[in-house]
């Protein structure tokens, strides 16, 4: 087969795959038009999965954060047995069904659950609640931050870590003057995917936490919902999350372009 | 100054300094030279603290700052040691600015501020980079930022400063003035220095001892001309690119010591009584003379001179090295005229001489 027929081939596949993605997400802009936009904004259903998923995810990326950037630093820096297995532990979610996620969480957190004696103690019933939400995009999403700042501290070139041990005897202050600076851009890399997959999140949400207006009902489940009652509301949803998803991974794209010590 | 004493270190079951002691002198440079993977960066990230040895003790200024006494365990953080250290690759850290590299290590140790400023202007300036302070690295060139990397170093005062291959990280055109420059820096310092190279120029411009490590361990240590003139071991010898003859010594007399190698008598003045061992001797390629004819002035002095086939000729920029089969393999340094004048070729016949005192042996260890 001469190269020409071979490239001709590939650019045909190529093209193919570009359609197969593209297309679909063409074809939801194309079913709304600006003026339907404004009279959906008004919608409260619409409103309130909005702002429900702008909180939860951003606590959930909030928890994510404070619990896997120690973690991440932890497991790069030192050696223990069993590590490996508690890495895999840790990373699970990322490759774990949505609904065998919410399945896990309500058999930890419901009230006949794991821990479900020390929360009726206290009075706390996470299904059906806010929390429950939260509780689940945190567990979905923040393997992606974990693994985004491990890679950050992975690839730090040891001698600049040595030069600031040699300097300070503190490894607070090394980890917050050096270590931590020179992974932002990781970090950050994995906030952005923390947070998207946390906007994006259904399965688990809805199994763990219901689907309640106002108090569960998320950007993605209000589009499930309202593709029966109010198809336009559930496009603009679904745009707004195309939207997000694409920002982000441009944003995620850009960061891992750009590194420090390179005169790009 | 420095006395590290019968070290040994592994990593994953694998020995990799074993049995290591060595001594440095207050104030001296001396040069760690080894091939690449023998150990010397493992040396000085114990010495620094960054890695603990498995065994043995490091001591600074008598001062035992790593190891064992009685059963009290003591092992001093890295900022503790008072220990300086220069890293192969150009290690600054890439988000600061330049004067920010230098003063960080000041203001882990709580200097003012006006303190900070003061040193770091100093340090930057003593390595002539002051109108650089407010550039970040990566607008540097490498040997720049090794100058960097140094007054970095510097900042805290050390009193011994670790320097590993910090030429490699140099533009290879820069590395000769670079060299020179690190080395003015390293006298004006009057500091203890351990250099660890694998170049064996680098180490004879740089230090005033050479230590010789191979092996996990120090194979030989001296000054520039015990360790070219009197190496002690085949490794030595071999890795400085000195000649190794296998032989046997067969009588001594009036200091005179005759030597069988391959069933040739070679004489050699100034050596053991070895007599009756199996012994090795060397000779440097410089010392080797080569000729036409079987006889050679040796003005008086005792010589040897065997005949020989030119096996091999490979040309440098100002010499030859020609490879001579005389019953043992010699390799010579000849120069490139001595090779016109004489019109050698490969395959011709020739005799190597080289003076009996030029002859170095030394008790065959069986090693090799």
């Amino acid at each position: 087969m001469s190269n020409k027929i071979v490239l001709i081939i590939l650019g045909l596949i190529v093209l193919d795959y570009f359609l197969f993605i593209a297309l679909p997400i063409l074809a939801i802009f194309l079913r709304i038009e600006p003026n339907q936009v404004n009279a959906q904004l008004h919608n409260s259903a619409i409103i309130d999965a909005i702002q429900l998923s702008l909180f939860t995810s951003g606590v959930a990326t909030l928890i994510a954060f404070v619990l896997t950037v120690p973690t991440a630093y932890f497991m790069t820096t030192r050696n223990f047995p069993g590590k490996s297995i508690l890495d895999t532990l840790i990373e699970l979610p990322i490759v774990l069904p949505p609904a065998v996620a919410g399945i896990v969480l309500l058999y930890a957190f419901a009230p006949k659950g794991l821990l479900g004696p020390i929360l009726n103690r206290l009075g706390l019933i996470i299904p059906g609640s806010t929390i429950a939400v939260i509780i689940a995009e945190s567990f979905v999403a923040s393997p992606f931050l974990l693994r985004s700042a491990k890679i950050g501290f992975e690839n730090m070139d040891r001698d600049v870590i040595n030069s600031a041990k040699m300097l300070s005897g503190s490894r607070i202050r090394v980890f917050f003057t050096i270590t931590f600076p020179l992974s932002i851009r990781a970090i950050i890399s994995g906030i952005m995917m923390t947070w998207a997959r946390a906007m994006g999140e259904f399965g688990a949400t809805l199994m763990f936490a219901g689907n309640l207006p106002g108090i569960t009902q998320t950007m993605p489940l209000a589009i499930y919902v309202l593709l029966y009652s109010n198809p336009l509301g559930g496009v603009m949803l679904a745009i707004i999350l195309i939207i997000i998803s694409f920002s982000v991974l441009i944003i995620v794209k850009l960061l891992e372009q750009k590194r420090f010590g390179t005169k790009k | 100054m420095i006395n590290v004493d019968t070290i040994t270190k592994s990593f994953a079951e694998k020995k990799v300094i074993e049995k290591l002691s060595l001594e440095v002198k207050k104030e001296e440079i001396l040069s760690l030279l080894g091939p690449n993977g023998c150990g010397k960066t493992t040396v000085l990230n114990i010495l620094s603290g960054l890695i603990r040895q498995d065994e043995g003790n490091i001591y600074i200024n008598d001062v035992l700052v790593s190891g064992s006494a009685g059963t009290k365990k003591v092992h001093l953080k890295s900022s503790e040691r008072k220990i300086g250290y220069v890293f192969q690759t150009t290690s600054l850290f890439p988000h600061m600015r330049i004067e920010d590299n230098v003063a960080y290590g000041l203001k882990s140790f709580h200097f003012s501020e006006q303190e900070v400023k003061k040193r770091t202007d100093a340090l930057i300036e003593f390595v002539g980079l002051h109108e650089y302070a407010k550039f970040y690295p990566h607008q540097l060139s490498g040997g720049q930022k090794q100058r960097i990397a140094l007054a970095r170093s510097l900042a805290t005062e050390p009193q011994v400063l670790l320097l590993d291959e910090p030429v490699s990280a140099v533009d290879p055109q820069l590395r000769e003035s670079f060299r020179l420059e690190l080395k003015n820096y390293l006298q004006a310092l009057e500091i203890t220095v351990i250099y660890v190279t694998h170049n064996l120029s680098e180490a004879f411009i740089m230090s005033d001892r050479i230590a010789v490590m191979g092996n996990g361990h120090i194979e030989q240590i001296g000054d520039r001309t015990e360790i070219f003139d009197k190496p002690t071991s085949s490794y030595v010898a071999q890795f400085l690119g000195i000649n190794t003859l296998k032989g046997k010594a067969i009588k001594s007399d009036a200091g005179l010591l005759e030597i069988d190698v391959n069933g040739i008598a070679l004489l050699a003045s100034q050596a053991p009584n070895l007599v009756g061992k199996n012994v090795v001797a060397t000779i440097k390629p410089e010392e080797i003379m080569l000729s036409k004819s079987a006889d050679f002035n040796f003005n008086g002095t005792l010589g040897n001179s065997v005949e020989g086939v030119i096996t091999e000729m490979v040309q440098m920029r100002s010499n030859a090295q020609v490879t001579v089969d005389a019953g043992f393999l010699v390799k010579t340094r000849t120069s490139l005229s001595s090779i016109k004048n004489l019109s050698i070729n490969l395959g011709d016949k020739v005799y190597v001489h080289f003076n009996a005192n030029a002859l170095n042996v030394f008790l065959d260890n069986g090693n090799e």
